[in-house]
């Protein structure tokens, strides 16, 4: 089914379900209907391991009765059964207690959608054929073989590639529609170490635009690369030294810091940063963006859950926190504006220096490249996480670390940041490059 | 996508900031009593000729055997904040998986619209794995027999959200109650009815009525301007009658200590010492350092530390550790698994010797053994693959508190929330809650926060004694991931010392910091 078609077809759905929600004694309604197509191939050792290909829908409805709220989703768009699904939406909502926070938001916060063309469909996805997937994940699984050499026990290789639209419309004015594509490939490799060690390293690459993936020849070799990073990893003592999140993995810990700016965090009483506003939580040198108006970005979007204009903002300043995550519902309860509850591309802006030059300059430091397991406290700002890396001494490569930990307070941990290197990771909503800290604890022997 | 080579636990109680219960649905669509069968045909029209059709369509090019997973679930979450029960969600899952075997590989399609044509469009994506001459359906079928790991009453339907309303209600009350220093309470009902039939080319049909769920209560405490906060639950796979005064006490209870004692609480130091892992809900420990490794799919492409490893010793004498699918109304019990294998109980390690991986049917042939009924999938969207159930260390002779006497100095382990474990290199990780510093072979001191790091197969060697108290854990939200699915699992443990893993503080030993 085309795009204009699939559209037609749930905007009618859409205004029925609306209506039929408003008959049964809704007093407001909002609905969300979507659908993905998806083909997703991996190779083992040279020969197809799975194939698997689909397309599922969805139609989620939440209705608002004098304050009271059901939500519910569905795969059923028959009439015929989606009667009875309203019907029992309507009656489960009857029954949950008045709660005078619950209300669809007031459509002034609706004005303002940006009219820019976000790129987030690449219209050549269509032309993707069986061959042509079939084609990438060998050459990708090739790279890999060949780099990895006679270290390889195993390589798996694959792609996956789908299409999402969806359309979503309340009853107090919110339309909105969205065409996305996303293309994804990468290998993991699996290699032989000391005595029974394997340890499997990988390197998975996605974008919105198929064109906008890196030469497959190098992904399938940095699969291998950084799976022979990994050999020899072992813990040394104890040590407060300098490390390096690699760009790849920053968003581990800088979630610990993004998800008690959230409404319900702060209103629950659940966020060490609810008395933080305006203060310092960093050095000077974090920057926190949220951008929606990335062309292609893998988190870019028109429109919040809240159906909210997505807008450009920065949460932390130079360290200061400027802004918090606030849905409607929150912002009701809190007395506060809403902001928009969620993010799209998070990013820390580059500084200037390559990741080499800054281990040259740094001596003793851990270049953390995995993170395992793990936890972060959001009431309290306390986590604790696994690591895996490298260990260098004034750029010299030391030795691989493996079953090691660092553990701190983000209060504390983030004014240990002393540079930003010039390396943002490009295949993800999380735009950040590798981060420099300095004097953390590295548990170890 | 994310890369495949780790494995991770989610225990519901995680105690990171964003929200901690699942969503949720309320029924849509009345189920049939278990003890009823042929749902979909009743339901669905879904009869023996369709599936024979849909098998030989799924096997037209070739493969060893193809099979159906057809699956209608409806799940619904009620929570309460704020002391309202304000929030009900839902969910409707309805669909079919084909999946067409060849040797190791899979082609897998899946529709979500129970039509002839739907269906043989599915069918005709997994059949594009092989090219070869048709594969033979088996002519007849039989229907398979099992065991009831669930007492769900005939006439389980789900539970009614109104029925539910008031016991929200009751724990956030018991939470207040408690102490005057709790001051935020969200509870929640999480609970799944899932209805689920396997028809295999080889002859199979096998159906099941399979409930889970759990009530949960997470809580803010303040003292003197500082918060803590702590959850509980408790579930499985039970009914409406499980959900007593009793349980509802012990869940408001457990979260309104664990957040108070948390006051008290420091980081420990860090750097490899002694620890001992209390009773039950620490068995995160044995499902990520050592089951995700005997998973036999890992192992039959030669990708886990445990390849090579059947018929040797793995740990000490006194250590047997068992999967078990038959355990009554626990979160990982199957009464058939999803390729179509009864529950069964499958000894890992006996006498301290590994003795079987958990496998699939794929696996299963690759080794040429037995299913052990481990095949399982998070939906019909997904194929099967080798999981595990409940797993847990059978008891030993000690007393629990001279494991801690032995230990000397180290740390007591209480609550854990969320394991990963890197599958190759047997490296793991798991994240304290809550535990207890162990000095002079006695606990004193509460410690929180804190990440333990290690190797499992190293640390299964560095077990050194275990207790006679095997407890498991009673919670239903445990959710185990594995390449992106989800499957609810339990586990369980005596008190058992550790000879040394890595505590990730913030303080070196000794107080240096």
């Amino acid at each position: 089914m085309n795009n204009q078609s699939s559209q037609k077809e749930f905007q009618e759905l859409a205004n029925w379900t609306l209506d039929q929600a408003k008959k049964a004694g809704a007093n407001d309604s909002r609905v969300n209907i979507s659908r993905r197509r998806f083909v997703e191939i991996n190779y083992r050792d040279r020969s197809p391991e799975v194939i698997k290909e689909a397309t599922t829908q969805g139609l989620y409805l939440e209705v608002f009765i004098n304050n009271r709220f059901a939500g519910k989703s569905t795969p059923d768009f028959r009439k015929s059964t989606m009667t009875g699904f309203i019907t029992e939406l309507i009656d489960n909502a009857r029954i949950m207690e008045e709660d005078p926070f619950r209300t669809l938001p007031d459509p002034k916060y609706y004005a303002g959608r940006t009219e820019t063309d976000l790129q987030l469909a690449d219209p050549s996805q269509s032309g993707l054929t069986p061959e042509k997937r079939h084609e990438m994940v060998k050459e990708v699984e090739n790279a890999c073989l060949k780099k990895g050499g006679s270290r390889v026990i195993s390589v798996e290789a694959g792609e996956y590639d789908e299409t999402y639209e969806e359309y979503v419309k309340s009853s107090n004015g919110f339309v909105g529609a969205n065409q996305t594509t996303q293309c994804w490939t990468g290998a993991s490799m699996t290699a032989q170490d000391e005595g029974e060690r394997r340890p499997a390293g990988y390197h998975w690459v996605g974008s919105r635009y198929r064109s906008d993936l890196p030469d497959l020849d190098e992904v399938g070799n940095t699969a291998a690369v950084r799976t022979l990073d990994l050999l020899g990893g072992k813990k040394i003592a104890s040590e407060i030294l300098p490390i390096i999140i690699e760009n790849r993995i920053t968003p581990n810990v800088l979630g610990g810091l993004l998800n008690p700016m959230s409404g319900r965090s702060i209103q629950q009483k659940r966020s060490f940063l609810s008395d933080k506003k305006g203060e310092l939580l960093g050095s000077k040198l974090l920057t926190v963006q949220d951008d929606p108006f990335l062309l292609r970005g893998l988190g870019s979007n028109y429109y919040d859950g809240d159906g909210f204009p997505t807008k450009k903002r920065e949460l932390i300043t130079n360290g200061t926190l400027n802004d918090f995550l606030i849905d409607w519902y929150y912002s009701r309860k809190l007395g506060w504006e809403p902001t928009s509850g969620s993010t799209t591309n998070i990013i820390i802006p580059s500084g200037n220096r390559s990741l080499e030059t800054i281990i040259k300059d740094l001596g003793r430091c851990i270049l953390i490249t995995e993170f395992i397991g793990g936890n972060s406290n959001s009431t309290t700002g306390d986590f604790s996480v696994g690591i895996i890396g490298k260990l260098f001494d004034k750029g010299q490569f030391v030795q691989n670390i493996a079953e090691m930990n660092i553990a701190d307070n983000h209060l504390k941990f983030w004014k240990k940041l002393v540079e930003v290197a010039n390396d943002p990771w490009e295949y993800s909503q999380f735009r950040i490059p590798s981060l420099v800290f300095d004097g953390v604890m590295v548990a170890g022997i | 996508m994310k890369p495949i080579s780790r494995r991770k636990f989610i225990k519901d109680t995680a105690i990171a900031g964003s929200l901690l219960f699942l969503p949720g649905l309320e029924a849509s669509m009345s189920l049939d009593s278990k003890q009823s069968s042929n749902y979909f045909l009743k339901e669905f029209g879904i009869d023996e000729a369709l599936c024979q059709k849909l098998l030989a369509k799924a096997l037209s090019k070739g493969g060893d055997f193809a099979d159906l997973y057809f699956e209608y679930s409806v799940s619904n979450y009620l929570g309460l904040e704020d002391a309202k029960v304000n929030q009900s969600y839902g969910d409707i899952s309805l669909g079919v998986g084909i999946r067409t075997v060849k040797g190791d590989r899979i082609g897998y399609g899946f529709t979500q619209v129970l039509t002839p044509e739907s269906m043989l469009s599915a069918a005709s994506t997994a059949s594009t794995l092989c090219n070869l001459n048709a594969s033979p359906v088996s002519k007849t079928f039989q229907k398979l027999k099992t065991a009831d790991y669930y007492h769900v009453p005939p006439e389980f339907n789900g539970i009614p959200a109104k029925e539910k309303l008031p016991l929200l209600q009751t724990v956030n009350q018991k939470c207040f109650s408690l102490s005057p220093e709790v001051v935020k309470v969200i509870a929640g009902f999480s609970n799944q009815v899932k209805r689920i039939m396997i028809v295999s080319s080889d002859g199979i049909i096998a159906e099941d009525l399979i409930p889970s769920g759990f009530l949960a209560a997470s809580v803010v405490a303040e003292r003197n301007g500082k918060r803590e906060q702590a959850s509980w639950n408790l579930g499985g796979r039970r009914d409406f009658s499980f959900y007593t005064d009793k349980v509802i006490t012990e869940i408001a209870d457990k979260a309104v200590n664990n957040a108070l004692t948390l006051f008290e609480a420091n980081q420990p130091p860090a750097g490899e010492m002694p620890v001992v892992l209390g009773p039950g809900i620490t068995g995160i420990l044995l499902h990520e350092a050592i089951g995700h490794g005997m998973e036999a799919d890992f192992n039959r492409k030669k990708i886990s530390t445990y390849t090579s490893m059947i018929g040797k010793k793995v740990a000490e004498p006194f250590i047997t550790i068992v999967d078990d699918g038959t355990n009554m109304n626990l979160a990982g019990s199957i009464n058939v698994d999803d390729e179509g294998i009864p529950g069964k109980k499958t000894i890992l390690v006996e006498n301290g010797i590994l003795t079987s991986y958990i496998h699939d049917k794929i696996s299963a042939k690759h080794y040429g053994v037995e299913p052990t009924g481990n095949g399982r999938r998070q939906d019909f969207q997904n194929y099967p693959i080798p999981r595990m159930r409940n797993t847990f260390m059978l008891a030993g002779s000690a007393n629990p508190d001279d494991v801690i006497r032995e230990a000397g100095n180290g740390i007591y382990i209480e609550d854990v929330s969320n394991g990963q474990v890197k599958i190759g290199e047997g490296d793991f990780a798991f994240y304290v809650s809550k535990g207890r510093l162990i000095e002079n072979g006695k606990l004193t001191s509460p410690i929180k926060d804190v990440n333990i790091m290690g190797n499992g197969p190293k640390m299964l060697t560095n077990i050194t004694m275990v207790a006679n108290d095997l407890d498991m854990y009673y919670g239903g939200a445990g959710q185990c991931g594995k390449n992106g699915q989800g499957v609810p699992v339990s586990f369980g443990l005596p008190t058992c010392l550790v000879k040394s893993l890595t505590v990730g503080g913030t303080q070196q030993k000794g107080g240096q910091s």
